[in-house]
């Protein structure tokens, strides 16, 4: 049997937009595979960004992409910061690049702790600040 | 809702793909994620053991097939419901979450 792409995609697609449940689907890395037929079932699109500028302008690219292709709820998720300086980074360039912040994850050392142990950050410590953000984002995408 | 993640890679997509399905299944969602990224780290994300998660069978590309209408043009049909496929197919993971993966390209035959 062969797979390609195409057959991939479609029936992605196809199981996707014919799910009576929610769906989150974790999309294949970068934006070459973005087209309309890929997009199209997305209520929300989730750009995770890290705070610096290669990550940035790759996420703004996505953006951009999403947006021209219809997806109606584009959001970026900021990931791994750090700190203050890190925030504001990522901030000025979202409002620059008009881009919606919904989320700003702190980096956390839980996530590695949870990666070494093999197990789900949600298992291995549902409290931890970055697990905390990610519920209170799910919150915020209800709300849509 | 259907949510899509996407991102560069190694931002973390796929840790907050998992864990955000995981806490709307929390929340009291019916949440099915999907693996459109051939990445077992999805699987761990949802709490399944690294063994197991490299051991589960994608989605078959054969449930994908092709019609032909009265007109003559061509489309692609699942050859079952979603939610049988889902029942099939998918590993019950954390929180209820039911999680279907979509397999690797085979290179040899990809266009």
């Amino acid at each position: 049997m062969c797979r390609t792409h195409a057959t991939v995609r479609s029936l992605l697609k196809e199981l996707v937009a014919g799910s009576r449940r929610l769906t989150v689907t974790d999309m294949e890395a970068g934006l070459e595979h973005f087209s309309r037929g890929t997009t199209r079932h997305a209520d929300a699109m989730l750009v995770v960004v890290e705070p610096y500028y290669k990550s940035l302008e790759t996420a703004a690219r996505i953006d951009a992409l999403a947006k021209e292709l219809g997806v109606q709820n584009v959001y970026a998720v900021a990931n791994k910061v750090r700190d203050s300086v890190d925030e504001k980074a990522v901030k000025e360039f979202c409002e620059r690049r008009e881009m919606t912040l919904i989320s700003v994850v702190p980096y956390d050392e839980a996530i590695i702790e949870a990666d070494r142990a093999g197990r789900a950050p949600m298992d291995n410590n549902p409290a931890s600040p970055s697990v905390a953000e990610v519920m209170r984002l799910g919150e915020r995408l209800l709300r849509v | 809702m259907k949510i899509a993640v996407s991102g560069k890679g190694g931002s973390g997509k796929t840790t907050i793909a998992g864990t955000l399905a995981r806490a709307l299944a929390r929340m009291g969602q019916p949440v099915l994620a999907v693996d459109g990224d051939s990445n077992p780290n999805l699987a761990i994300t949802l709490g399944i053991p690294k063994e197991e998660a490299q051991r589960i069978e994608p989605v078959p590309s054969s449930i994908l097939q092709e019609v032909v209408d009265a007109a003559g043009n061509k489309a692609l049909m699942l050859a079952l419901p979603p939610e049988e496929i889902a029942e099939k197919y998918g590993v019950k993971t954390g929180d209820g979450v039911t999680l279907l993966v979509m397999g690797r390209v085979d290179h040899a035959g990809a266009g």
